[in-house]
C-alpha cells in the first residue's frame, strides 16, 4: 500500500465520520426457521464510508448486507436505509432499492438481453429515461469499467471478470447513493480479480457508499475506512483497517487472520 | 528436472472415421458380425413396408373415379383416392354452403397477412401487431365464418379489427421498404418533417380514427348471410376450435403458473384447485361436462350453442396444462434473476415481464408447442360429442352411398394431414429455439 493511498483514506475517513447516517441497523435480529442468523446487530454506516465485512462462511455477512435492499427480510430491530424504515411497505422497498445497488457473487445479468439492454433496462423502466439518454448513461458507465466494445454481446459471450464489471456498470446505471458487494470476486478465476477489484477502488475513490463483503484482505486494507468482522451472527470486532490486522483484539479475529493471511 | 516445450504441437487431421461417410457407416452400422446383420435386418423390413406403402398408395392408386365400385373394377388392390378428391371441399369446410366458402378462405387469408409481418425482420413494433391479432382477429373471423346480424358492439369491434389490419399491413410494408414505422411516416406523408413524439402519435391516432369511421360507415351495409355452427365442420372446425384453444392457452396458463406461485393464499388456492381438476380429468369427460352439466348451472333461459361451451371447456382444458408448463419453466430461472430484477429497482410484474418470462418461455418452447401439437390432435374428439370435425368428416366418407365401405383412405389421409401440421409446428418451434438462444454457440 502506497502512502498517498494511506493518506487519503485517512482524510476520507474523517470527512465520512463528520457526514450523514445514510444506513442504521438497530437491535437487528433475523432467523432462518429455527437457525438465529443475525444477533442484535446495531452498526451506522455514513454517507461515502467504505465498510469491508469478512468472516468465515455461514457467519451471516451476506444476510446482513441483503438485509439492506430487503432481499432477506429481518425479523426483529429496525433498520433504516436513506431515512426510510425498511417494513412491509411495498413502495418504501422499491424506492429504497432505486437508490441501493448490488453486486452478486453470481453477477445475476439477465442472459436474454445485451449488454447495453442489460444496462439500460433499470433507467428506461424504473427511472423513467428516454430510451437514448439511457443509452449514453449505459456507454459511460460501461467506458468506466473499460468495456465499451462489448455493448452488443450478450452476457454469456463475456469472461467472468467482464460480466461483474457489467454487472457493476447496471447498478452504477441507476445512479444509487450506495452500492452493495456481496463476494464480488469469489466466483471468478484468478487472472480476472484484478480487473474487478481495480474498478471497485476506482469506484471507492468517486466517494461512493460502499459495503463490501470479500476475503480480499489486500482490497480491504487498501479502500476500507472500517472493517467488521463477523462470526456465528455477531459483529465480533470492528476496526480501522490497520488496527484491524496489526493489532486484531477478539481471540475469534486473530484465529481468522491468521488462518488467511 | 524441468522440461520446456521448445516447439508448439500442431493439430492434426481426425481420422476418417469422424469424417467420412464411409468411416462414419463403419463406426455406426458394421462395427460388428451382429451389428452388420442387425443393419441388414433392418434395412430389409424397411424395404418391405415401402414398398407396400408406394404399390397401395401410388403404383396400383385409383386417382379418377366416380364411385368405389369404379375403382374395384380398375384395381382392387390399390388405394381408391378418387372419393378423397370428391370429399375434399367436406373434409376441409364441412358442410358449410358452398356459396359462402369465400368467407373461410378470406379469414384463414386475413390471419395469414396478419401475422405474416412477425416474421419480416424490418418491422417494429411486432409485440402491438401480435397482440392486436389475438384480441381483434376473433371479431373479425367471428363476423365473416358467423356473419347474419351484428349488433353496435360487434360492429365496432368488426371495424377496428378491419382498421388494424389495414394499419398493420401498411405499417409493414412501409417498414420493408423504408425501414421505418407507420407513426414516423405519417407525418412525413403530410408534408411535416420535424415532428415530435407527442404530435406524432396524435397524428397516428387522429389518422386511425378517421379510418375508423370512414370503415364503420362502409361495413354498414355488409350483410353476410347467418352460417349456423352446426353447418361449420371439417378442417375449418378442428382450426377454429384447436386455434382459439392455442391462442388462449398461454395467457391463461401464464396467469394460472402465477397465481399457483403467489404468496397470496387465496389466489393460490384457487390456481392449485383448478389446475389440479382440469387436468386429472381426461378431456373427454371435460367435453361431456361442458356440454351436459353446464347448461344445469346456467340460469333459466341463459343458453350456450354447444360450439361455445365446447370451446371454453378446450380453453380451459388446455390452459390448466399449460400453466404446469409454465410453472416448470419458471423453476428453470435461477433465484439470481429475480434479486437481479429487484436491485435495479424493478417491481414484481416488470420483473416478471422484462426478466423472468422471457427466459422461461425460451426455456420451455419445445413443451409449449409440444403442448399445442397434442391440443390440436386433441380436438378431433369433439367429434364424439356431435361436432363435424375433420375426424368425423372423414368418417363420413365411407357411409356415403357412392363411396360407402371407404374407411382406409380418409384415415390415411387425415393422418397425413395431421402429420404436416404437427411436423410443421415442431420443425418451426426449433427453428425458434435456434434462433432466440443467446448463450455460446458451439
Amino acid at each position: 500500500m502506497t502512502e498517498t493511498t494511506m493518506q487519503k483514506t485517512r482524510e476520507h475517513l474523517v470527512s465520512a465520520a463528520s457526514s450523514e447516517v445514510i444506513i442504521e441497523f438497530e437491535q437487528v435480529n433475523k432467523w432462518y426457521g429455527d437457525f438465529h442468523v443475525l444477533k442484535d446487530i446495531n452498526l451506522k454506516v455514513h454517507e461515502g464510508e467504505r465498510i469491508v465485512i469478512c468472516g468465515p462462511s455461514g457467519s451471516g455477512k451476506s444476510t446482513l448486507i441483503r438485509c439492506i435492499n430487503h432481499l432477506e427480510v429481518h425479523q426483529k430491530g429496525n433498520i433504516v436505509v436513506d431515512g426510510i424504515t425498511l417494513n412491509k411497505n411495498l413502495k418504501n422497498i422499491d424506492h429504497i432499492r432505486t437508490e441501493v445497488g448490488m453486486v452478486f457473487q453470481g453477477f445475476n445479468l439477465f442472459p436474454h438481453l445485451t449488454i447495453l439492454d442489460n444496462l439500460t433496462l433499470g433507467p428506461t423502466w424504473v427511472r423513467k429515461m428516454s430510451r437514448t439518454d439511457a443509452q449514453a448513461t449505459a456507454r459511460k458507465y460501461l467506458e468506466r469499467v473499460k468495456i465499451p466494445e462489448q455493448a452488443d454481446k450478450f452476457p454469456d459471450q463475456l469472461s467472468g471478470g467482464q460480466q461483474q464489471r457489467v454487472a457493476i456498470a447496471r447498478s452504477l446505471c441507476m445512479n444509487p447513493k450506495i452500492m452493495l458487494f456481496d463476494e464480488p470476486t469469489s466466483a471468478l478465476d484468478p487472472e480476472m480479480i484484478k480487473e474487478v477489484l481495480d474498478v471497485m477502488i476506482e469506484l471507492a475513490d468517486t466517494g461512493m457508499t460502499m459495503i463490501v463483503v470479500t476475503h480480499e484482505m489486500a482490497f480491504a486494507k487498501t479502500v476500507a475506512d472500517r472493517i467488521i468482522f463477523m462470526d456465528e451472527g455477531d459483529i465480533v470486532e470492528e476496526n480501522e483497517p490497520e488496527e484491524f490486522f496489526n493489532n486484531p483484539q477478539h481471540e475469534r479475529t486473530k484465529e481468522f487472520l491468521s488462518q488467511i493471511l | 528436472m524441468a522440461i520446456v516445450k521448445a516447439v508448439k504441437t500442431s493439430a492434426l487431421p481426425a481420422p476418417l472415421s469422424e469424417t467420412s461417410v464411409v468411416g462414419w457407416m463403419k463406426k455406426n452400422l458394421f462395427n460388428s458380425v451382429f451389428n452388420s446383420l442387425l443393419t441388414f435386418v433392418t434395412l430389409y423390413i424397411i424395404f418391405m413396408v415401402v414398398k407396400a406403402v408406394w404399390v397401395w398408395g401410388i403404383a396400383d392408386a385409383v386417382w379418377v373415379a366416380d364411385n368405389r365400385r369404379e375403382c374395384f373394377s380398375i384395381n382392387p388392390d390399390g388405394a381408391c383416392w378418387a372419393g378423397i378428391f370428391a370429399w375434399v371441399d367436406n373434409i376441409f369446410y364441412g358442410r358449410y354452403p358452398r356459396e359462402e366458402l369465400w368467407r373461410i378462405n378470406l379469414g384463414i387469408f386475413s390471419l395469414f397477412i396478419w401475422l405474416l409481418p412477425l416474421w419480416l425482420p424490418r418491422v417494429k413494433a411486432k409485440i402491438s401487431i401480435g397482440l392486436t391479432a389475438v384480441f381483434l382477429y376473433p371479431f373479425l373471423a367471428g363476423y365473416l365464418f358467423a356473419g347474419g346480424d351484428k349488433g353496435i358492439f360487434m360492429q365496432i369491434m368488426f371495424t377496428a379489427a378491419i382498421v388494424c389490419l389495414a394499419a398493420n399491413t401498411i405499417h409493414s410494408i412501409i417498414g420493408v421498404l423504408i425501414g421505418r414505422s407507420l407513426p414516423e411516416f405519417l407525418p412525413f406523408l403530410l408534408g411535416q418533417k420535424n415532428v415530435n413524439e407527442k404530435n406524432r402519435r396524435n397524428i397516428f391516432l387522429g389518422v386511425l380514427a378517421l379510418g375508423f369511421i370512414l370503415v364503420y360507415v362502409w361495413q354498414m351495409n355488409w350483410n353476410l348471410e347467418g352460417v349456423s355452427w352446426t353447418k361449420w365442420g371439417g378442417l375449418f372446425l378442428t382450426f377454429v376450435v384447436a386455434g382459439i384453444g392455442i391462442a388462449s392457452a398461454l395467457p391463461g396458463g401464464i396467469i394460472l403458473a402465477l397465481g399457483r406461485r403467489s404468496e397470496m393464499p387465496i389466489a393460490r388456492a384457487l390456481s392449485i384447485s383448478i389446475i389440479e381438476l382440469f387436468r386429472s380429468v381426461p378431456l373427454i369427460t371435460v367435453l361431456f361436462m361442458a356440454t351436459t352439466m353446464f347448461p344445469l348451472f346456467m340460469p333459466e333461459g341463459f343458453v350456450l350453442n354447444k360450439l361455445t361451451q365446447v370451446i371454453i371447456a378446450v380453453c380451459l382444458f388446455s390452459a390448466c396444462y399449460m400453466a404446469e408448463t409454465v410453472r416448470g419453466g419458471l423453476q428453470t430461472i435461477p433465484r439470481g434473476q429475480f434479486e437481479g430484477g429487484h436491485t435495479i429497482g424493478l417491481g414484481y410484474w416488470q420483473t416478471m415481464g422484462l426478466i423472468i418470462m422471457p427466459q422461461a418461455l425460451k426455456n420451455m418452447i419445445p413443451n409449449i408447442v409440444g403442448n399445442f401439437i397434442s391440443l390440436l390432435k386433441d380436438t378431433t374428439l369433439v367429434s364424439i360429442i356431435g361436432l363435424f370435425d375433420v375426424l368425423n368428416m372423414l368418417r363420413a366418407i365411407g357411409k356415403d352411398r357412392t363411396w360407402l365401405g371407404l374407411h382406409i383412405e380418409p384415415l390415411v389421409f387425415g393422418a397425413m394431414m395431421f402429420f404436416l401440421i404437427c411436423f410443421a409446428m415442431s420443425k418451426y418451434s426449433r427453428h425458434l429455439e435456434v434462433k432466440l438462444s443467446t448463450g455460446h454457440k458451439h
